[in-house]
């Protein structure tokens, strides 16, 4: 985009002074020499042969007529490298009284060159007697293509339009709708309309209208925005509608529309007179001034008051069922002839203008002789000029269970118009057919399951009570949460238990990590128990071998036992340690000490002694230790 | 296997024995045909033999109450159906049932309870005591056997974010098993087995009458005072009745 514009300016660049030094030439036309009092005619000046920077010439005071700047047009054209220009400025000319009038030539300013149009006449006739007032807002006074309006400007846009204290009155935005009262569903017009008397861009929606309780369909907007000319308080406007939104209320009830936001951009410099010069030039909604810096300004009309009211009660058909707008019914049979289990579509089309999407099909009554089915359901939408519309088509399809004559009655559908304020009932007409027999059994059509319009109804006939279970519970399941629950009980006993007795181990651990003579003097009896059993083993036996085991062991055993208990080291102590620690604990005479001692002289007595030891001194040698031990871990636990 | 085998016998040696005994197999049968061929009286007779036999199936009070609609006796089959409730909470004829037959009960009483109340009793009896108990019993093992675990692998700690979370559900899991034992065991409901019953400002014959109401009325056991009950309703009328005048839900 930036190259084109490069370009474009380097092309500019090369042709301007061309341009500039060919011959300049402006002439004036009217779009009629004779007109009647009110009528438009429109003055054109027409400059070619020079650069489109030329200041929209000033009409001189016209006595007699009423004058309307309405826009510019250039154009450029190169032809076999011979480059021509020329620009149209656009006046109206509203005559105020009859007669024979010279419009004065027209000064246009190129460069150092004041060129001078020639005069024209024009004659004006009496005709219209009503003179369009310049207070009379809003007036049109020059139109760029635009649709027709099938629909009344507000009422408010007859009156003076207020603009709030502290906003700018130069650009504003109306939301209006074509009717503040109206029918629950029947349709309403709600447009946004935009005046300005900037150079302005239409940027979207800021803030999207808050239409709950409506039914919504947006009519899209055409690329080129049309606008036209209008005059409000005494000051010019380009108006142009830029949304359009089609409202059905759901619901009876007073309602206000917050219209929302919109958001445009405006040329920050100020154009004076030519703000509508550049606005009719190609910058409007087309993004002409590019490189202008642009402002944005947010617009919020005010909120919009509606009153919806029900649907009258009375006359109101049966098969009404919410349709309202102006609706036509046509049905067609796809055959009269079938076989019985056969299916034959009847097909409505409902066409009109309303909220043909909220349509339902009209009510199909109860056939005893056949099955009944939803078909396809289509709707189409269009809007036509300001109204909403479409088709919606219905398939019904029906499944003669019976051979012989039959027909489809009439389905009625019913809507309110809000025109004639009164329900209109129209009726498909009778479809007769003719049903032959057939063998062939009925099978659902599979695209039809679960469509099925008819089904009985599963009711309750009577009340009474459940009847009796006669089956004897199962064993397992039966007590199956007994079973779990005593299981778990007892589980968790054990697991409590477990958990206990590894707490206390790990208590214990920790002390004896800290303090080693009590783990000592905690696991002596222990350790002593241990080797009292090896020592019993060692004493059943005959064997001599065995026997000097016994005794080296026994002593072994005693000197360990007492260690531990008194936290001595086992392989460094003497036996007068033991005697001094035994004395300290129990005095010289205890009978402890005595049988320690009793206990390491018939172990020396088998180590030194060369006749064998009896069998009896073993087991004397053996109760000596327990007895120690027993009486030892009575005092000192 | 063996073990397997260990199993399966201890779990058969807490079934009652009623579903081996052949004898109540037979006295079922023929009670139910007894009801098939409307003998409804008798069938009575033997569904109430089954029931002070085997005291924890639900089976033979839903039965039983069934017969008892049948003979018209509605107090006698809200009672059964009650106990049969209270041993299969979650069985929907029992259910129907029960509220059919209150259907057909002369007298009617609105519950005017809190919505709360009223919310914790259906939450609780959506299960047996036993079922919530094991529930409980099935959290804390899961609590200790984490604590024998942390033991074993002697790595993290005992009060882990793992066990603070079992913690809690076991919390909660006793305080639901708490508000069972309260309403199995301390709000003790009963069923008013007279066709008319008096309940007194009272407990004696001399007070005067606090309000009448029908057979089949459910109501709930506040205090007792030699033969006399008191009893609170639903609607939050109190009095004393005889305790021959109703009948505690027991099993």
């Amino acid at each position: 985009m930036r190259k084109i514009l490069l370009a474009a300016v380097i092309l500019w660049g090369v042709f301007a002074p061309s341009l500039q030094a060919e011959e300049v030439r402006v002439s004036a036309s009217v779009s009629k020499r004779s007109v009647q009092v009110g009528e438009e005619v429109r003055l054109s000046i027409r400059v070619t042969g020079q650069s489109m920077n030329l200041q929209a010439p000033r009409l001189a005071q016209l006595d007699g007529f009423e004058t309307y700047y309405t826009g510019r047009a250039s154009h450029i054209s190169v032809v076999n490298g011979v480059t021509s220009a020329n620009v149209e400025f656009s006046y109206t000319l509203i005559p105020q009284r009859a007669g024979r009038f010279t419009l004065s030539p027209v000064e246009v300013q190129a460069g150092q060159t004041t060129l001078r149009t020639e005069p024209l006449e024009i004659e004006v006739t009496g005709g219209q007697s009503q003179v369009p007032s310049t207070q009379a807002a809003p007036q049109r006074v020059a139109t760029q293509p635009s649709r027709p309006a099938p629909v009344a400007q507000p009422a408010d846009q007859n009156q003076t339009y207020a603009v709030s204290p502290g906003t700018d009155d130069n650009i504003f935005v109306q939301a209006w709708v074509d009717r503040k009262t109206l029918y629950q569903n029947e349709q309403m017009l709600l447009t946004y309309s935009l005046y300005t008397r900037y150079d302005t861009r239409y940027e979207g929606f800021e803030k999207e209208p808050e239409t709950s309780g409506f039914w919504i369909e947006e009519f899209p907007m055409d690329r080129d925005v049309p606008r036209e000319t209008v005059r409000m308080n005494g000051k010019r406007y380009v108006k142009a509608d830029v949304k359009k939104l089609a409202l059905f209320p759901t619901a009876p009830g007073n309602y206000t529309i917050q219209p929302g936001s919109l958001k445009v951009s405006i040329r920050e410099e100020q154009q004076g007179s030519n703000a509508f010069d550049e606005f009719f030039s190609d910058s409007f909604f087309t993004g002409g001034a590019f490189f202008a810096r642009r402002q944005n300004r947010l617009l919020s009309p005010p909120s919009i008051q509606l009153v919806v009211k029900p649907l009258p009660e009375n006359g109101k058909p049966a098969t009404f069922q919410g349709a309202v707008g102006s609706f036509r019914l046509s049905a067609t049979l796809d055959r009269d002839k079938v076989k019985q289990n056969e299916p034959v579509t009847l097909k409505m089309v409902i066409e009109g203008e309303g909220n043909i999407e909220t349509i339902t099909r009209p009510k199909v009554p109860t056939l005893t002789g056949f099955k009944t089915y939803d078909g396809d359901t289509n709707s189409k939408l269009f809007q036509t000029e300001n109204v909403i519309g479409g088709t919606k088509s219905f398939e019904v399809v029906f499944i003669p269970k019976e051979e012989g004559k039959s027909f489809i009655p009439p389905l009625e559908f019913s809507f309110f118009d809000p025109r004639q304020e009164k329900y209109v009932t129209l009726k498909t007409q009778n479809f007769p057919i003719q049903v032959e027999h057939s063998d062939q059994n009925f099978q659902m059509p599979q695209e039809l399951a679960g469509n099925a319009i008819f089904q009985k109804q599963v009711k309750s006939e009577g009340k009474d009570i459940r009847y009796i279970d006669e089956k004897l519970p199962e064993v397992f399941p039966a007590h199956a949460v007994d079973l779990v629950y005593t299981t778990l009980l007892w589980g968790d006993l054990l697991v409590f238990v477990l958990l206990l007795v590894l707490w206390m181990k790990d208590r214990q651990d920790r002390l004896f990590s800290k303090d080693q003579a009590l783990r000592r003097r905690k696991t002596a009896r222990g350790t002593a128990s241990v080797n009292m059993n090896k020592l019993k083993k060692l004493a059943n036996s005959s064997n001599e071998e065995d026997t000097a085991v016994f005794f080296a062991d026994l002593e072994k055993a005693m000197i360990q036992y007492i260690a531990d208990k008194w936290n001595l080291s086992t392989y460094g102590v003497t036996r007068q340690d033991l005697a001094e620690t035994l004395t300290t604990h129990f005095g010289a005479d205890s009978e402890l000490v005595k049988d320690v001692f009793a206990l390491y002289r018939l172990c020396d007595e088998f180590r030194f002694g060369k006749g064998s030891i009896p069998q009896a001194s073993k087991k004397i040698g053996l109760k000596i230790f327990q007895d120690t031990v027993n009486r030892i871990e009575k005092v000192r636990k | 296997m063996k073990r397997l085998a260990c199993f399966f016998l201890i779990a058969l040696s807490f079934a009652p024995a009623i579903c081996a005994g052949a004898d109540t197999a037979a006295l079922f049968q023929e009670a139910n045909t007894s009801y098939r061929t409307g003998d409804h009286a008798k069938a009575a007779e033997l569904y109430e033999s089954l029931t002070e036999q085997n005291p924890r199936v639900a089976v033979f009070y839903y039965d039983l109450a069934n017969a008892y609609v049948r003979l018209g006796k509605l107090s006698h089959a809200i009672l059964n159906y009650e106990k049969a409730l209270r041993l299969d909470p979650r069985n929907a004829d029992i259910r129907e049932n029960l509220r059919y037959t209150r259907g057909l009960l002369e007298y009617r009483v609105e519950d005017n309870r809190n919505w709360y109340l009223k919310a914790t009793e259906v939450v609780l009896k959506y299960a047996t005591e036993r079922e919530i108990y094991a529930v409980v019993l099935a959290v804390l093992f899961i609590f200790l056997t984490g604590g024998i675990l942390y033991f074993f692998s002697g790595r993290g700690t005992f009060w882990n974010p793992w066990q603070q979370f079992v913690f809690v559900v076991l919390l909660l899991t006793a305080f639901v098993a708490f508000g069972k034992q309260v309403q199995s065991n301390m709000i003790r409901d009963a069923i008013v087995m007279q066709k008319e019953c008096e309940a007194r400002y009272g407990p004696s014959e001399h007070d005067q009458v606090a309000f009448k109401m029908g057979e089949g009325i459910k109501v709930f056991v506040m205090d007792r005072r030699e033969d006399w009950s008191r009893v609170l309703l639903t609607n939050g009328e109190s009095g004393w009745v005889k305790d021959s005048d109703i009948a505690e839900v027991k099993v």
